[in-house]
C-alpha cells in the first residue's frame, strides 16, 4: 500500500499498542479495585433500595430473582479471578439484553394474547367494584345534604346532615336517619355545611382524613334500596343501585326488568338479551388467538394489510438499495487520489446523518409543503410547474423514499468509503495488469469485497427501515388517504399502521391488536433477515 | 488460593456495610397522615401546588405534585403501579369516556350550589356513562376557537356571505391560495374544521334517550349535512379554503397580513397580542345553521387509586369543595392562559374574554371512546374535498368517512 493514503474524515490520533496497554495498565492495580467496589457498591446500593420497594409492594416473585441476582453479580466480580473471568464479561451484556430485549419482548406476547384495550385495562375484581359504583343512580327525588362527621357522646361515629333543597337537618347513623331540631345545628351560610350540633363533637382536621375508609363504608339506609352515601368528608348523597351483583353465579341483574349480564369470556358483562349491552368498565384477560383472528377475518384490518406489506416492503428495499447505490458511487468518487478539498467533501456529505433525525424530518415536511414549501414555490415553481409531494398517493411514496434515502445515504458513503480502503490496491492493480477494465474490476474484484463486509449492514439497514415509523410519521403521517379508509394511508408501513390500529379504531387504545401485528412483523423481519444472512455467509465462501 | 478468598470475604464485608447505609435511608421516607398524589402538566403545576397547599394548609395533608406531559398523564394511568398512581389527575373533558370506561376515576358528586357556578356544558363535558350518566371531573377552565378579523384589512363580517366575499377580496389582492386562514395539513384537523362543519348541519354523535351520546348514531354524512355541502365544493373551486394550509402557514398568512381572517384559539392569544395587529375575535358567521366551535373543558378528577390509599374523602374534598371555588379556579386557569369555568371566577384577560363570546352555543368535543375512530376520518373528508384542483366532491367525500368510521366503531 501506498504511503499516500487519503485520511479518514475524522482521523484518529496515530495508533500506538503502547498508549491503549498503558491505559488498561492504569485501571489494574489499586484505582482499578476502588473503580470496581464503587460500582459493586453502587449496584448493590440500588439492589437494596429496589428490594425495599419490592418487599413494600409484596413482589415475592421478583424479590427473591432480585436477590438471587444481585448476589451472583457479587460473587462474579469478588470470587478468585481464575474461576469467574468469562462470567465477567458476560454478565453485563446478558443483564442489558434481558432488561431491553427479552422483557418487552415477553410483556408483547402477553399482552399479544390479551384483550387490553380501552375498556379493559383493570381486574376483574376492580371492574366489579366499579360496575357496582357506577351503577348507583340518584332515585326519584332523590336527596343530597352537606355533611359533617361527628361523634356522638359515645364516642361512636355519626354523620349531620343538612338537606340541600329542604333545608331539614338529620343525624344519620349505621342504621336510620333521624331528624334533629333546627335550633340545635349551627349551619354555615357559604357552604351550607353544619359546624356545630349540640350533643354531638364534630370530627375535624387530620383526624377527619384519617376516617377514609370508615366515611366510605358509611352508608344510612332509606326508603326502598336506596341508602345515604358519603361522598368525600362534606357531602352526602342518596342513592339506589340499578345493578345487583350475583357472587355464585358470577353475573349482574338489571334490576328493573331483571336482564342478566354474564362473563362473555373476553373480559365484558354482557347482556343476555342484546350483546352489544355490555356492562363498563371490562377487565384485562387472557383471550388466546383472539386478535390474531380479529386481524385474518375483519376485512377492515385484513384490507389494507397485504396492501401496507407490499408498500413496506418496497420502501424499505428501495430506501436501502438507493442509498446503498448512491452512497458507494460518492464514495468511489472520493476515495480517488490527489482529489483537492477532499476532507471538506466527505464533512459536509455526513451532515444529513449528523443532524437529528426528527429534526430533518420536520424540516423536509416544510420543505415539499404542496402550495407553501421551498421546493415547489422558489424552485420548481420557475420551470412552470409545481409536484403535489405529499397530497398525491403516489408522490407521497416518492417523497417518503427521497427523504429517507436523503438521510440513510451518509452512513453508506461512510462504510463504503471504510471498506474501499481496506481493499489491498494489490488486488484491483492485479485485475488492472491483466487487462480488466474499470467496470469489470468493480463488479468482478471490488463490489465482492466490498459486500463481505458491508453487506450485513445491508441487512440492518433493512431491518431498521422496515419499522421506520419517524420518516413516516413526521413527514406525511401514513397520508394521503384514498379510497374510504384512514386506517391505512397510502404511506402507511406495517408499524405506523399498526400504531393507527392501536389509537384510531374502535374505542381506541386496543394494545392487544396492536401487539398481535407487531409479533407478525417480527417474524416478517426476521425471516427475511434470516435468509439474507444466510445468502451472504454463502458469498463469503464463495471468496 | 487462602489469600484470595480471605481478600472476597473483606471486599464482601465493604460491600455489605455500603448496602446497610444505603438500606437505612431508603427506609426512612415514610411520614405520617394522608398524602395526596396530583399528576399535573407543567404549565399548570405551580398553580395546582399552591392551590392544594392552600387546602392542605386547612386539613393537615400532605401535597405531591408530580409534573407530566399532558398526554401522559391519561396514558400512564392505566399501566402505573398503584403504589406510584395519583389520586387526583389534571384532565381534559374528552378523557372522560376513556378513563371511565376503563374503571379508573372515580365518579363524584357536586352540590347545588357548587353546580350553580358552572356552565350546565362544562358539567355534560365531564360526564358519561352508557346506562347510568355521572360527572367524573370538575372543571376549571374552558377553550374554544374563534374567528380572528384584521380589522385593518377587513370588516368584522355579520354574515358568512360577507365573511366570503372579504375574504376573496383580500386573497384577491394579496395573491393568495386561500380566503380563510384555518389549519389542515395533509393529516386533517377535524377540530379547527368544526365551525364549517356545524355551520353546514353536520354533527358527530346523536344522543340517545338516556342523554348519553351514541355512537351508533353517527351525524358525519346526515341528510342536512349533505344538502348543504355542495358549498364546500364551491369553497374549494373559489379558494376560500384549502387543505393544503397548515398550522404553520395559516399562522403566518395572517400575522403577515397575507389573510384577513385567521381560525385559532386562546393558545395564540399571547401571539396575537404581540402581533401589533388590530384584531377582534368572533365567532365565525352561521352558514346554514349557527357555526358553532368544539367546546374543550379542562379540570381535576379523582382515581380509583384514592381508595387504595385511603385518601378518597380528602381527594374529593379537594377536588369538589376546594379547586371548584372561584378563587383557585382564576389561579388554575390563569396558568394555563384560559378563561375558568367557574362563572364567579371571571379572566381579567381581554382577548380571552373574547375568545369567551365566541363560544356561544359551542358543543363539548364528545367525550366517549369512540371519538378515536373519528378525529382522522373526518379530518380526512375535509382533506379530500378542499385540496384544490382534483379534490372529491363534499358529499361522495363525507360520505365515505361516515362509512369508515362506522366500519372502525364495529
Amino acid at each position: 500500500m501506498s504511503t499516500a493514503t487519503a485520511p479518514i474524515p475524522a482521523e484518529p490520533p496515530p495508533f500506538s499498542p503502547g498508549r491503549i496497554a498503558r491505559a488498561i495498565a492504569a485501571f489494574s492495580g489499586l484505582p482499578g479495585q476502588i473503580i470496581k467496589l464503587a460500582f459493586l457498591a453502587a449496584t448493590n446500593g440500588l439492589a437494596v433500595w429496589a428490594a425495599y420497594v419490592l418487599a413494600d409492594r409484596k413482589h415475592w416473585v421478583a424479590l427473591p430473582i432480585l436477590i438471587a441476582a444481585t448476589a451472583a453479580i457479587d460473587i462474579v466480580y469478588l470470587a478468585p479471578r481464575k474461576w469467574t473471568l468469562p462470567l465477567k464479561f458476560l454478565v453485563p451484556g446478558t443483564i442489558f439484553l434481558l432488561a431491553f430485549q427479552i422483557v418487552p419482548i415477553v410483556y408483547t406476547i402477553e399482552v399479544a394474547f390479551s384483550n387490553y384495550s380501552t375498556g379493559h385495562v383493570i381486574g376483574k375484581a376492580d371492574a366489579i367494584k366499579a360496575i357496582q359504583v357506577n351503577s348507583l343512580q340518584p332515585p326519584a327525588n332523590g336527596r343530597q345534604f352537606e355533611i359533617a362527621p361527628a361523634r356522638d357522646a359515645s364516642g361512636k361515629l355519626v354523620l349531620i346532615l343538612h338537606d340541600d333543597a329542604s333545608g331539614a337537618v338529620y343525624v344519620g347513623t349505621n342504621k336510620a336517619l333521624t331528624p334533629l331540631a333546627k335550633a340545635d345545628v349551627t349551619i354555615s351560610k357559604d357552604t351550607g355545611q353544619p359546624t356545630a350540633a349540640k350533643g354531638y363533637t364534630l370530627i375535624k382536621g387530620a383526624e377527619l382524613f384519617a376516617m377514609d375508609a370508615q366515611l366510605k363504608a358509611f352508608n344510612i339506609p332509606t326508603r326502598g334500596g336506596s341508602a345515604i352515601q358519603t361522598q368525600g368528608v362534606s357531602q352526602a348523597v342518596e342513592l339506589q343501585p340499578t345493578l345487583r351483583y350475583d357472587k355464585a353465579k358470577d353475573q349482574f341483574v338489571r334490576i328493573s326488568d331483571g336482564v342478566v349480564f354474564k362473563d362473555n369470556g373476553q373480559g365484558s358483562f354482557v347482556s343476555s338479551v342484546n350483546p352489544k349491552d355490555e356492562l363498563e368498565p371490562g377487565w384485562k384477560t387472557y383471550t388466546g388467538l383472539h386478535n390474531f383472528g380479529k386481524l385474518a377475518n375483519n376485512p377492515l384490518y385484513r384490507t389494507p394489510f397485504l396492501k401496507v406489506f407490499v408498500w413496506t416492503f418496497a420502501f424499505a428495499t428501495l430506501t436501502v438499495l438507493l442509498s446503498f447505490a448512491i452512497g458507494l458511487f460518492v464514495a468511489i468518487a472520493l476515495n480517488k487520489k490527489g482529489l483537492r478539498f477532499q476532507r471538506l467533501y466527505r464533512s459536509v456529505l455526513v451532515v444529513p446523518w449528523a443532524m437529528p433525525g426528527f429534526l430533518s424530518l420536520l424540516i423536509w415536511a416544510g420543505l415539499l409543503n404542496d402550495s407553501f414549501g421551498v421546493v415547489n414555490n422558489k424552485i420548481l415553481s420557475h420551470f412552470g410547474f409545481t409536484v403535489p409531494w405529499l397530497f398525491d398517493a403516489n408522490w407521497a411514496k416518492v417523497s417518503v423514499i427521497l427523504v429517507s434515502v436523503w438521510l440513510t445515504t451518509p452512513y453508506f458513503f461512510l462504510v463504503s468509503l471504510g471498506a474501499l480502503q481496506s481493499i489491498p490496491e494489490e488486488l484491483t492493480e492485479a485485475a488492472r495488469v491483466d487487462g480488466g477494465g474499470a467496470w469489470g474490476i468493480f463488479r468482478r474484484v471490488t463490489l465482492p469485497l466490498l459486500l463481505i463486509a458491508v453487506g450485513p449492514l445491508l441487512i440492518a439497514s433493512f431491518a431498521f427501515n422496515f419499522n421506520n415509523f419517524n420518516n413516516i410519521y413526521l413527514l406525511t403521517g401514513g397520508g394521503p388517504y384514498t379510497g374510504s379508509s384512514s386506517i391505512a394511508g397510502s404511506t402507511d408501513i406495517l408499524i405506523s399502521y399498526t400504531y393507527k390500529l392501536a389509537i384510531a379504531t374502535g374505542k381506541g387504545q386496543d394494545y392487544g391488536l396492536a401487539s398481535a401485528v407487531a409479533i407478525i412483523i417480527f417474524f416478517i423481519v426476521a425471516t427475511i433477515s434470516g435468509t439474507a444472512f444466510f445468502r451472504s455467509k454463502a458469498l463469503e465462501n464463495v471468496n | 488460593m487462602q489469600n484470595s478468598l480471605k481478600r472476597t470475604w473483606a471486599l464482601l464485608g465493604v460491600v455489605a456495610a455500603i448496602s446497610a447505609i444505603a438500606a437505612s435511608s431508603a427506609g426512612a421516607s415514610h411520614k405520617a397522615g394522608p398524602t395526596i398524589t396530583i399528576w399535573t402538566d407543567s404549565d399548570r403545576a405551580a398553580a395546582v401546588t399552591k392551590v392544594a397547599n392552600d387546602w392542605a394548609a386547612t386539613s393537615g395533608a400532605t401535597i405531591k405534585v408530580v409534573t407530566k406531559q399532558f398526554g401522559d398523564i391519561r396514558d400512564n394511568l392505566g399501566t402505573v403501579a398503584a403504589a406510584d398512581a395519583p389520586d387526583v389527575i389534571t384532565a381534559a373533558h374528552d378523557w372522560t369516556g376513556q378513563l371511565a370506561a376503563n374503571g379508573l376515576v372515580e365518579p363524584i358528586f357536586l352540590s347545588s350550589a357548587v353546580k350553580a357556578n358552572f356552565p350546565s356544558y362544562t358539567l355534560n363535558a365531564f360526564s358519561y356513562g352508557t346506562a347510568v350518566k355521572k360527572l367524573y371531573g370538575v372543571p376549571a377552565a374552558v377553550e374554544n376557537i374563534g374567528l380572528v378579523v384584521n380589522t385593518k384589512l377587513a370588516k368584522v363580517p355579520t354574515s358568512f356571505s360577507q365573511l366570503e366575499t372579504e375574504a376573496l377580496a383580500v386573497k384577491k389582492s394579496k395573491h393568495q391560495t386561500f380566503g380563510i386562514a384555518v389549519q389542515q395539513g395533509s393529516g386533517g384537523d377535524a377540530y379547527h374544521m368544526y365551525p364549517f362543519f356545524s355551520g353546514l348541519g353536520g354533527y358527530i354523535f346523536g344522543t340517545n334517550k338516556a342523554g348519553n351520546l351514541d355512537p351508533s348514531d353517527i351525524g358525519v354524512a346526515n341528510p342536512t349535512f349533505l344538502k348543504n355541502a355542495h358549498l364546500i365544493d364551491k369553497w374549494n373551486k373559489e379558494g376560500l379554503i384549502s387543505s393544503k394550509v397548515d398550522g404553520s402557514a395559516a399562522q403566518n398568512a395572517f400575522l403577515k397580513g397575507q389573510s384577513a381572517f385567521w381560525i385559532t384559539g386562546p393558545w395564540n392569544s399571547d401571539t396575537l397580542k404581540k402581533s401589533g395587529l388590530s384584531f377582534k375575535i368572533i365567532q365565525v358567521p352561521a352558514i346554514a345553521k349557527p357555526s358553532v366551535p368544539f367546546l374543550g373543558v379542562q379540570g381535576f378528577m379523582v382515581t380509583k387509586f384514592a381508595s387504595v390509599h385511603g385518601v378518597d374523602a380528602a381527594a374529593k374534598d379537594l377536588v369538589t369543595s376546594f379547586m371548584a371555588g372561584a378563587g383557585p379556579q382564576t389561579t388554575l386557569a390563569a396558568a394555563n392562559g384560559r378563561p375558568p369555568a367557574n362563572i364567579k371566577a371571571k379572566s381579567s384577560d381581554p382577548v380571552l374574554a373574547q375568545f369567551s363570546n365566541a363560544s356561544k352555543g359551542g358543543v363539548p368535543m364528545p367525550n366517549i371512546p369512540q371519538m378515536s375512530s373519528v378525529w382522522g376520518d373526518l379530518g380526512q373528508a375535509w382533506v379530500r374535498s378542499t385540496k384544490g384542483a382534483g379534490a372529491m366532491t363534499a358529499a361522495k367525500s363525507f360520505k365515505a368517512a361516515a362509512r369508515s368510521i362506522a366500519a372502525k366503531i364495529g
